[in-house]
Order: C-alpha cells, then sequence, then structure tokens
C-alpha cells in the first residue's frame, strides 16, 4: 500500500481519500534523487495531490501569498481586443485572457506547469487512469445570483463533446465516453484509454466554465457576461478596450486591483512600449526580441522573461517534390546551423533546438545524443539524391510574430548556400500565412508552448492529424507516441518519447532550430505579475504599489 | 449702375456654372474610383467568400453564402446594387468589428477630423505668417532661415518624424504621453504629438508657397508705387500685399488636406490614436472587405469635396480668376 511507507508522511489528496497507487513510486525516486523535484510536483498534482503537501514533503516552501497592498487602483493592460461570442469557441489565447477575470476552470496550471484545484477542489483518478471523479468547491455564486453546482459543469462538458460541436474541446477530450452526476457538486468521467494529463487540460484557453443557460440566454457571452470569477465586465469594445470591476462577492482571495482596463493600441509592439514609457499603461502582452533594448533602458519599467517551449519549425512535407526523396532532407537538415540561428536571429537569447520539437523544459523531454552540422554530408546527400548541381528551394514564410521569423529564415538560407542549396525566400503577409500555412511544400510556422512533448507530437505529427502540417505519418512514431502518453511516471515517459523523438529526426520533416526566450514588459508599480509560457494570466493577483 | 448689375449677373452666373462643371467632374471621379474599388474588391467572388467567412470556411457553405447574397447575379447589376447601397447608407457589416460599417466609421471620422482640424489651426496660422515674414525681404537672414527650415522639415517623412520626436518627447525626456488613445475623452496632451507630426511635416511647404507668391507680389509696380509714396511696410502687406498674395497658399492648403489625409493614416497607427486612418489600417491588416471599400469611398469623397472648396474659395479670393478655371 502506498500509504504506508515512512517516506510519505504528510503527502495527501486535496479532498483526502486514498492516494493513486503510482504515488509511491514516484515519492521513492523524487527522495533517492533520480527524480526532478518540478516533475514530480507536476506528476502527483495531476493525480489529485495536494500541492502544498508535496512541497512540505520535498521540504520546500511554496509561494509565499504576496502581502495586501492598497487596492483602489485601476491596473491598465495593454492587449488586443477582438471579437468574442462563445469562449468555448475562441481561437486566440488574447480573448482568453479578457474572459478569464470572469470565466473560471475546473483546474488551473501555473507558470511552472504544476496543476492546481479551481473551480474542481480535487480529484481522484482510478488506478488504470480511466475514470476520473471531480469533487466541485462548494459555496461558489454566479455573478447573477446563482449558486455554482455539477449542473453548470455538465452543460458545458456536453456542448464540448457533442459530435455537432465546433470547438476544439471535442478533439482534445475525445477519450472521454461518458460524464456521470454524482451528486450536486461531484461528477466522474469515464474514459476510453488512461489519459494522465487530464486536469491538465481542463485548463486549455477553451474550457472556461459558463452558466447553464448560456446558450438559452443569448450565446453570446460580451453581451451576457455571467461568471464565477473575481471581476465583471463592464465594458466591450471591439479594437478599442474592454474594461473589468471587481465583484465584492468573490468566493476566493479579493484580488489586488479595483478595475481593470484592457487597452487595444494595434499590432505594433513599439507603439506598446511608447506607451508604457509614457506611463500611460502598467503591463504590456508581449515585448519582442526587437523592442528588448529600448524596454531595458526605461527607467520606470522591468523586463519579464521565461523560458517557454514554443518554437519556430521549418517544415518539408515529405509527399511533395523534391522532398518525397530523404535525401534532401537529410541535406537541408544537415547543412543547417540551429546555432547560428539563435545566435544571429534571436540573439542567442534562448537554447538551441535539435529537431526533435520537444523542449528541455519539458517534463517528458528526453536528450538525444547530439547530431553536430556537417555540410560534406549535405553535399553528398544532395548529389546522392541526384542533385550535383545544387537544388532550388522555396520557404514560405508570414512573421507572424514578428520579424525574426525572417531573420531566421534568412541565416538557414545562408546555410544551406554553403551546401549548394539555394532557398528563396517568399515572405506573405502574417493574415495570408495562416491560410497556407499547412498547404505550402516548405513553410516555417510558428508554435506556442504546450506543457508536455506529447501534446505537441499529438497535435502537429501524428498521421492525419488536423494541425499536421508536415504531413508526416508513420505508424512507428503514432505507436511510440501512444506508449508515451498512457505513461505516467515521467523518466518512464522519457524512454518512449526517446523513441518518437528519434524516429521524428531521422525521418528529417523538420528543421526546428531553437527555443527563444519570452519577454514582457511592466511598469515598475506593478507586483505579482509573471510571464505565463502559455500566456494566462491571472490577474486578480497582480496588484499596484 | 445697370451695367454693374449685369456684371455683377453675369458674374453669378459663370460661377454657377463654373460649380455645375465642378460638381460634374467631381462625380466622374467618384465614379471612375467606385468602378476600381469594385473591380478590386469584389470581382472575384470566392475571395469575398473567403474574407468574409473566413478561411476555415468550407466550400459548401462559402456557395451558399455568395448564393444567398446575390453574388451570382450578372456583374453590372451588382455593381449598381453596391453603388446604391452604399449611396443609401447600407455599407454592409464589419467581419472583423462585427458592427455596421457606418456606425462604426461616424466616430472616427470625427475624430479624425478633429485631428486634422487641429493640424491645420497650427499649420495655417504658422505657414502664413513664416511664409510672409520671409517674402517680404527676399533674400534676408530670416528670408533664409525660414526657407532652410522649411525644406529640413519637408523632407521628412511622417513615419519618421513620428519616430524622433516620440525619441526625443516620451523616452528622453518623459515630458509627453506615448500613445493618443484618447480612452480619458479629448486631452490636449495627446494632441500634441501627433498634431506637432502634421505640422513638421506640411509647415514648411505651405510656408514656401506663401513666400513665393509673397515675393512675386512685393515685386509688383503697385507695391513699388506704395513704397515711393512713403507707405509703411505694415500697411503695404495688410492693406496691398497679403489678399493678393493669398490665392497661392490656399490652393496649396486646400490640395493639402488629401495629403494630410495620407498623413494623418501614418500617425495615427504610430500613436493608436482612434481615427479613420486606423480603422482604414486595421480593416487592410484583417482583410475587412466591406470597411476597406467604404474607406475608400470616404477617401475619395474626402479629396474631391476638398478639391471643389479649393476652387469656390479662390475664385471668391479673385474674381478674375473665375471666366479661367475652366478646366
Amino acid at each position: 500500500m502506498a500509504g504506508g511507507r515512512s517516506g510519505m508522511r504528510g503527502l495527501q489528496n486535496n479532498g483526502g481519500g486514498r492516494l493513486h497507487p503510482a504515488v509511491g513510486d514516484l515519492v521513492d525516486q523524487v527522495l533517492d534523487g533520480t527524480l526532478d523535484r518540478r516533475a514530480f510536483l507536476r506528476t502527483v498534482a495531476w493525480l489529485g495531490v495536494s500541492v502544498p503537501s508535496a512541497q512540505a514533503l520535498l521540504g520546500v516552501a511554496g509561494c509565499a501569498p504576496a502581502s495586501a497592498v492598497s487596492a483602489q487602483r485601476r491596473l491598465r493592460f495593454v492587449c488586443a481586443v477582438q471579437q468574442i461570442t462563445d469562449p468555448a469557441l475562441t481561437t486566440w489565447i488574447e480573448a482568453s485572457n479578457l474572459f478569464r477575470n470572469s470565466l473560471e476552470f475546473l483546474t488551473e496550471v501555473d507558470a511552472d506547469n504544476i496543476t492546481h484545484p479551481y473551480l474542481a477542489e480535487s480529484w481522484t483518478p482510478s488506478d488504470d487512469l480511466k475514470t476520473w471523479r471531480f469533487q466541485l468547491r462548494q459555496g461558489i455564486r454566479w455573478s447573477n445570483g446563482d449558486v455554482f453546482d455539477v449542473d453548470d459543469v455538465a452543460f458545458n462538458f456536453k456542448r464540448w463533446l457533442d459530435p455537432r460541436s465546433q470547438s476544439v474541446n471535442r478533439t482534445s477530450f475525445a477519450a472521454i465516453q461518458d460524464f456521470e452526476r454524482l451528486n450536486d457538486h461531484a461528477f466522474a468521467l469515464h474514459l476510453n484509454r488512461p489519459v494522465c494529463s487530464l486536469p491538465e487540460q481542463l485548463y486549455a484557453f477553451t474550457c472556461p466554465i459558463l452558466h447553464r443557460r448560456f446558450e438559452q440566454e443569448g450565446g453570446d457571452w460580451p453581451k451576457n457576461p455571467v461568471g464565477t470569477g473575481p471581476f465583471q465586465l463592464t465594458g466591450y469594445e471591439v479594437g478599442r478596450s474592454a474594461k473589468f470591476r471587481r465583484r465584492s462577492s468573490y468566493w476566493g482571495e479579493r484580488p489586488k486591483v479595483e478595475e481593470i482596463d484592457y487597452i487595444d493600441l494595434g499590432p505594433d509592439v513599439a507603439t506598446h512600449v511608447a506607451a508604457l514609457a509614457a506611463g500611460q499603461v502598467d503591463v504590456l502582452y508581449r515585448v519582442t526580441i526587437s523592442e528588448l533594448d529600448l524596454v531595458k533602458r526605461l527607467p520606470h519599467a522591468r523586463l519579464l522573461r521565461t523560458p517557454a517551449a514554443h518554437t519556430l519549425v521549418m517544415r518539408m512535407q515529405p509527399d511533395r517534390k523534391p522532398f518525397e526523396d530523404i535525401r534532401v532532407r537529410q541535406a537541408v537538415v544537415a547543412a543547417a546551423d540551429n546555432a547560428a540561428m539563435l545566435k544571429f536571429a534571436y540573439r542567442g537569447l534562448g537554447v538551441v533546438g535539435e529537431n526533435t520539437h520537444v523542449a528541455p523544459t519539458q517534463p517528458d523531454y528526453a536528450a538525444l545524443p547530439p547530431r553536430p552540422r556537417d555540410v560534406a554530408k549535405a553535399r553528398r546527400l544532395l548529389a546522392e539524391a541526384g542533385h550535383p548541381n545544387g537544388l532550388d528551394l522555396t520557404l514560405t514564410l508570414g512573421n507572424t510574430q514578428g520579424r525574426w521569423e525572417q531573420d531566421t529564415a534568412q541565416v538557414l538560407q545562408q546555410n544551406c548556400a554553403e551546401a549548394g542549396i539555394r532557398i528563396r525566400l517568399n515572405v506573405i503577409p502574417p493574415a495570408e500565412y495562416w491560410s497556407v500555412w499547412d498547404k505550402t511544400p516548405f513553410g516555417l510556422t510558428y508554435w506556442s508552448h504546450r506543457p508536455l512533448g506529447v501534446m505537441l507530437y499529438d497535435l502537429a505529427y501524428r498521421s492525419g492529424s488536423v494541425w499536421n502540417e508536415s504531413r508526416f505519418a508513420d505508424p512507428e512514431f503514432d505507436h511510440a507516441l501512444d506508449a508515451a502518453m498512457a505513461v505516467l511516471d515521467p523518466k518512464a515517459r522519457a524512454v518512449q518519447m526517446a523513441r518518437a523523438e528519434t524516429i521524428l529526426r531521422d525521418r528529417a520533416v523538420i528543421i526546428q532550430p531553437y527555443w527563444p526566450e519570452k519577454f514582457t514588459a511592466v511598469a515598475d508599480r506593478v507586483i505579482g505579475h509573471r510571464v505565463h509560457p502559455s500566456d494566462y494570466f491571472r490577474m486578480d493577483r497582480v496588484g499596484l504599489a | 449702375m445697370t451695367a454693374t448689375r449685369n456684371l455683377g449677373a453675369a458674374r453669378t452666373l459663370a460661377a454657377a456654372g463654373l460649380l455645375g462643371r465642378r460638381l460634374a467632374s467631381a462625380a466622374l471621379t467618384m465614379l471612375t474610383v467606385s468602378l476600381l474599388v469594385f473591380a478590386v474588391l469584389e470581382v472575384n467572388i470566392e475571395g469575398v467568400a473567403t474574407k468574409v467567412l473566413g478561411q476555415f470556411s468550407t466550400a459548401d457553405q462559402r456557395h451558399a453564402w455568395l448564393l444567398q447574397n446575390g453574388y451570382f447575379d450578372p456583374l453590372p447589376v451588382r455593381y449598381a446594387r453596391w453603388v446604391w447601397g452604399f449611396l443609401t447608407g447600407r455599407w454592409g457589416v464589419s467581419t472583423y468589428y462585427h458592427a455596421d460599417v457606418l456606425a462604426l466609421i461616424a466616430p472616427r471620422l470625427l475624430a479624425s477630423g478633429m485631428l486634422m482640424g487641429a493640424a491645420l489651426l497650427v499649420i495655417i496660422p504658422l505657414a502664413l505668417i513664416l511664409g510672409v515674414l520671409a517674402g517680404v525681404r527676399q533674400g534676408s537672414v530670416v528670408d533664409r532661415s525660414v526657407s532652410f527650415l522649411a525644406i529640413v522639415t519637408t523632407s521628412v517623412p511622417e513615419f519618421a518624424s513620428a519616430v524622433f520626436l516620440s525619441a526625443i518627447f516620451v523616452f528622453w525626456l518623459g515630458w509627453l504621453p506615448g500613445v493618443s488613445t484618447l480612452a480619458g475623452g479629448a486631452s490636449l496632451r495627446e494632441f500634441m504629438l501627433p498634431v506637432a507630426v502634421l505640422a513638421l511635416s506640411s509647415t514648411g511647404y505651405i510656408a514656401r508657397m506663401t513666400r513665393a507668391s509673397m515675393v512675386e507680389v512685393m515685386a509688383a509696380p503697385y507695391v513699388r508705387t506704395a513704397l515711393l509714396k512713403g507707405a509703411s511696410i505694415r500697411r503695404i502687406i495688410f492693406a496691398h500685399a497679403l489678399r493678393n498674395a493669398l490665392g497661392a497658399p490656399v490652393t496649396v492648403i486646400m490640395l493639402q488636406i488629401p495629403w494630410l489625409l495620407s498623413g494623418v493614416i501614418v500617425v495615427e497607427v504610430f500613436f493608436a490614436y482612434p481615427g479613420f486612418g486606423t480603422l482604414l489600417y486595421q480593416a487592410s491588416v484583417n482583410s475587412d472587405i466591406y470597411l476597406i471599400e467604404a474607406c475608400a469611398m470616404i477617401g475619395v469623397i474626402a479629396v474631391v469635396t476638398s478639391q471643389l472648396l479649393s476652387d469656390l474659395i479662390n475664385a471668391w479670393l479673385n474674381p478674375r480668376l473665375a471666366p479661367a478655371l475652366k478646366a
């Protein structure tokens, strides 16, 4: 029995009750030093173990709550304000950062990728990880006065899983077979295959819990902004601003600011920085590498940074000419100098990528033996493939995240020129890129952060996945991925991931040059704002000095 | 007496004829531009459907939408319907803002009008004063410095002067706000930088035109006569030279309005000013087709109207010009 071990003393589930049997092994591993502490926290958190009790076991202190500050203030946040109707259909993360002030989730994933209770106060997976029981927090009221209970949650799961649902939740929760109402504040999810990261997935930005009459009452959230969250929407003007005011009857800890104004200043980050310099705004959504020096020199602002599993992927579709010959793809990959791309296009601020699309910061990362750049090999492969006089390629890109995409492509262009591969850059407007991103044979695409490598693999490289832009299809890879997804133990999962990573790298469909750091900036007086690798911001914990 | 009255009537007639011809040519210009806008944006109906329904729409959805909205009718029918819709204020719904285009544009036009008005309030007096001062004594130190400054400022484009001014007054000195969102209502401080950028690029040009015109007038025989008769320079400028020297600058100022309209786009986007310029910019970035169409038509109306006004003011300033303006 897991609970019988001496090292487990004090470890408990959020809702009490029996610990999952896998917890014992994880504790042994972390105590004898073979498992990284953060990976341990992440994994036991999925299994419903209380994070403070796990931190106490490790002898580390959790974050002390920020000290109370004067709360009579208004926080101003630069953020694109685009149209929202149904939050479950949101396609851009900025929108979720608006409704995140009023709508809440069953779980919360913090900036360290550790899952915490939120509207669900505890959860218990069955031993086979196929049945998950969730206990909801009691005593929560909606902003319209209704009591929050299991019927609200049932309504949301029903519309996510509906076969006609247009929400991406339908595919990400495809494993859920049944939602079972246990009582007014408890439910169970029955899965057809084990999924260990289910609680983490419930914090995806398309999973806010809406009121049970959301559809009956118009289905247009800004027009009828009912929520359980700390703030109430008081004004919404697309392209201009969104305004929130603190709710006095919020169930959780009182937010530190009275009002939040989101201001849309257009797409140019330099303009946002000017507003910060002049003290007209307090928090920027992001700062790109181009504005970095400017921000560092601002007297009353602070630069915030974090590593994140977001990256650029230059992928070659193996079913399109001339990429159907693996030697051509291998030649391009061998000629590419990932370290040079990081150094010249992103000023070295990040970690060099290994063409595997799994980041060292992700818990399921497995290190592979390094494979250095080899221009002679690239030339040889190219000649073998029947291109002794070199090869002409066109790389399409849209600078969707800014100019550094093109800078990276230009370094690749020079790298490849050394091996006789002549790359023409086809630069198109950002909006246009998203209409061809999965169609162009050779394209450069930005991939945002995902907490786990398996999530990226499931989305981008599984055969037939909707977002599989490289059209990579390999049964062996899919098999390795399935195996990795079912493993709870981080080290055992990394072994499975090493297989999947090796296959992806050997098939040479992507160049994934580096993992750029993420930046943003805030005014000096802002307290408690953290850059979240997924850009999920909880503003009720942010205060003003 | 009768002769004078007849002359007056003839002049009124000539002015009315002029106005009529001008209106006709303005209408023709607008018609041509509307044809161009229609040809560029509406002829490829598959493109229209993709822009309205989004890139993730299916071919069936697009076909149904096109059918429902009469896009399979003959081109002339669709063009006529489109023009009629524009004339009657049915400008469609913005795909990005999800709001009626007319309702969207009206407050933005007002905001841009305010910005341009403020800019003109600075530009006109400044340019006329500098131009007159420089033109009174050709070759003087004042003349040379004004001309030098005018050439320097005119040659710096708005996007550059916006960066310079903001580097100095926002980042270095910290005196002025970096963006002009008018979030707290119209604010003088927020107007300063955008107006300064617009003024910087236009004042020099108008000042040089005024100077040239003034130099010409100051060399005219009647000014020399007045000088010889011992009239004060102040009297000469205000009583004789100014009115005659203003014709050219007025034309330039009116021609400057369409030019300002394009400068306003750069300035508004740079300072996040909630005007017509940012709206047009957002519309083009997001392929917001009906908004782009309406903005293009508004732009044409603004240009044509300012030209019309320029002709009328000129005719009023110098009645002799009226018959010669037949172009």
